[in-house]
């Protein structure tokens, strides 16, 4: 997983959960895959995602220097940090951990690279 | 033009017709000798011959032993006596005798032998349970019957192809072919009719007949003018009780039946009593092809044409007044009607097991092999996704392999499938995705520029389901953002254009073969039908129609190899609700925050494309 894919995921489905988001992230296992770096790609994919979340995924990996905790006004010209976006949104990728819901504390596990968010019948 | 030129021409032409028979009845000519075997080459069945015109011109030069006219064909066959008889039959006929179509000049070539011919629908005993009375009424009779009926003032009817149609005693309604039993017509059965009755009793006595019959109180009179027929149906059963009774008046025709794959012609004589009962009047469907010419079998078991004249049909039936009871189900409109009914009553505490045990168990067995056969994507779906601009978020509900999300490598492709097989699938080709079901979506509300389900909903066993499936589209949907959805069509031949789903039926003879697999299907259904579980649904047969929209579809595992259990094997049934024409664009008119953008027809597949409105944030 991703975490540009960890930004979208939310447990609301659960049956009384209000808001279920972000959800807490933990990671047993990460690899880092490089891909090729698209200024343009991030600087236009950054308002379509949710900046508080980007700032806690840049946490849960430990590269919260590296990223302001309030979303900047104008990136365009701010390569390094488009950069570094690029590295956290798209390079890192999460093999094995846990999603957890804030509200209720059901764990959605996370194997070889892909989160089970799937709920039960008796859940929703 | 000179003599010669003519010749040459009339060389040629004849040289292609004996390359057409050589071809066709895989018989060769005698080019230089002589033999007692002769075609005609330019005239035969096809072309109106009939066999008294045949023998009446070749006994003047010589004898045959035979006469083979084959249906269908240009061309027909004698055996002669002798070679001498031959030789003289062609020298007297070859290009001289006019009896070829419109008077033309037939010609004539020795063949080393006749070709086998096909096994005759002549031949074949009739559809059990059909009895022809010959001579049931005298010509004195159908003259006054024909008097009483009065067909001369009745309007032709353009609907049913000019035919003129009257009825007695109740409306046949063509519409939903049916009558109304609480509409009793005014015009009773004429009382001239009333005494075939006892003749009809006293000749089912005599004749140890096996079929019961009831005095009719529904008479639908036809007159068929020459090249005028009835497509083949079958009597609705639950309209009339068995016997269906015809009398046929002023012509004979050739009645064609068919069941399945068996097809019988049958000769109605004039002033003859049909009666179809059991078998017959149930399970064959009866049909008169159009044409003027009907091919009949001579005394001598012969193939010759006749030519119609006009035809007054008299069919007798009585009505039924209550369902259907007969052992026939797959003409049965009683039977058919109930397997419609089990099927709309999905019950919703059933849906989810019967979507848990003949979807997600299915294609967790099958996906590596259902992964092998989907890679190429659909034109129009792709065209859909290369529409978003760049760093679009794009959503694909029910990914499956994940063919689509690397179709536009411009959007931030993530995908989510059921199946933790087919995910893994995803996941060796490095694609983005989760595991979730389709009607709880773990992705935030308003957060996805574009969303596809492509071959989903299909699966979801209620109509609540498949609107919820719809509903959590909509809601992950940003304002203005689109989704597009393909589901299985019920009909696979829209536009009169088969699907490649039924192009793929490879079976030699396509059509004829299919409908006789349903028809066997159909048979076991019913009897298998109460064993299923957990709910009791048809199993569709590959490659043909669907004759219901709650279906289940087998999966049949290829390449199996020695390693894998038996139960890897097997075939795995896989549940379909395929969908009706504007099913699909009806449910995205019961979502409130979405309108449709456009809808249509593709690779057998209902699709819709959709956008979120903006003021439903």
């Amino acid at each position: 997983m991703k975490l540009s894919t960890y930004n979208f995921l939310t447990s609301k489905a659960i049956k009384g959960v209000k808001v279920g988001y972000p959800l807490k992230l933990t990671i047993a296992k990460k690899d880092v895959v490089e891909t090729e770096f698209n200024p343009t790609f991030i600087e236009r994919l950054l308002p379509k995602l949710d900046w508080n979340t980007v700032y806690l995924a840049a946490q849960t990996v430990d590269l919260a220097d590296d990223i302001p905790q309030e979303q900047p006004a104008a990136v365009a010209d701010n390569e390094e940090l488009l950069q570094r976006l690029h590295h956290l949104l798209l390079e890192i990728d999460v093999l094995e951990g846990q999603l957890e819901c804030p509200e209720t504390g059901r764990v959605f596990p996370i194997t070889d690279g892909i989160p089970n968010m799937l709920l039960n019948e008796d859940e929703v | 033009m000179s003599s010669n030129y003519q010749s040459k021409k009339l060389d040629k032409k004849q040289k292609r017709c004996v390359a057409i028979i050589q071809n066709e009845c895989k018989i060769e000519p005698v080019a230089d000798g002589i033999s007692k075997y002769v075609a005609i080459l330019n005239a035969g069945l096809s072309t109106g011959l009939t066999e008294e015109l045949v023998l009446e011109t070749v006994e003047k030069f010589g004898k045959i032993t035979r006469l083979l006219m084959l249906p269908n064909k240009s061309y027909c066959f004698m055996e002669c006596s002798s070679t001498e008889d031959a030789q003289n039959i062609v020298q007297n006929m070859n290009g001289i005798s006019k009896i070829g179509q419109k008077e033309a000049v037939v010609y004539l070539s020795y063949f080393d032998s006749l070709p086998q011919a096909e096994d005759s629908n002549w031949l074949k005993p009739l559809p059990k349970g059909l009895v022809i009375l010959n001579d049931f009424v005298t010509e004195e009779e159908e003259k006054l019957l024909l008097d009483v009926i009065k067909m001369d003032n009745v309007e032709v009817d353009a609907a049913l192809k000019h035919r003129r149609v009257k009825h007695f005693g109740y409306e046949f309604i063509y519409g939903k072919n049916n009558v109304d039993p609480h509409k009793p017509l005014t015009n009773k059965i004429p009382q001239k009719c009333d005494a075939l009755w006892p003749r009809l009793e006293s000749i089912s006595k005599s004749c140890n007949y096996d079929f019961d019959w009831y005095v009719p109180d529904q008479l639908t009179v036809n007159s068929y003018e020459p090249g005028q027929g009835i497509p083949p149906h079958v009597d609705t059963h639950s309209a009339f009780l068995d016997p269906i009774l015809s009398l046929s008046l002023e012509s004979d025709v050739v009645l064609e039946f068919r069941k399945g794959l068996e097809k019988r012609s049958v000769l109605l004589p004039r002033r003859s009593l049909l009666v179809m009962s059991g078998e017959a009047r149930y399970d064959w469907t009866h049909g008169i092809t159009p044409r003027v010419l009907d091919v009949v079998m001579t005394a001598n078991g012969n193939l010759s044409t006749r030519r119609r004249s006009k035809r007054t049909s008299l069919t007798f039936r009585r009505l039924r007044r209550a369902p259907c009871n007969c052992n026939f189900p797959l003409l049965c409109d009683t039977k058919l009607e109930a397997l419609k009914r089990t099927e709309s009553t999905i019950e919703s505490e059933k849906a989810a097991l019967l979507e848990e045990k003949n979807v997600h168990n299915v294609y967790d067995h099958i996906a590596e092999h259902f992964s092998e056969t989907r890679h190429s994507p659909w034109p129009q779906v792709a065209d859909f996704l290369k529409s978003f601009p760049q760093s679009s978020i794009l959503l694909d509900v029910g990914c499956g392999n994940g063919k689509y999300l690397n179709c536009n490598p411009n959007l931030l492709n993530i995908g989510c499938d059921r199946s933790s097989g087919l995910l893994k699938v995803c996941s060796s080709l490095n694609y983005q995705t989760f595991r979730c079901d389709c009607i709880h979506v773990p992705v935030r509300s308003n957060s996805v520029d574009g969303c596809i389900s492509i071959a989903v909903i299909h699966h979801l066993a209620t109509k609540e389901r498949r609107l919820m499936a719809i509903k959590e589209l909509a809601r992950i949907l940003r304002p203005s953002g689109q989704g597009l959805i393909y589901v299985w069509a019920k009909d696979q031949n829209a536009n009169n254009k088969k699907s490649s789903y039924l192009r793929q039926n490879k079976s030699v003879n396509k059509q004829k073969a299919t409908e006789e697999q349903q028809r066997q299907q159909t048979q076991q259904q019913l009897e298998e039908k109460a064993k299923e579980a957990p709910v009791s649904l048809p199993v569709h047969t590959n490659r043909t129609e669907f004759l219901q929209q709650d279906v289940l579809v087998p999966w049949k595992v290829k390449n199996a190899s020695a390693q894998q259990s038996e139960a890897e094997k097997s075939t795995f049934l896989r549940y379909y609700h395929v969908f009706e024409e504007n099913e699909l664009e009806s449910l995205i008119g019961e979502v409130n925050d979405i309108k449709l953008v456009k809808s249509y027809y593709d690779q057998g597949n209902h699709c819709v494309i959709f956008e979120k409105l903006s003021k439903s944030l």
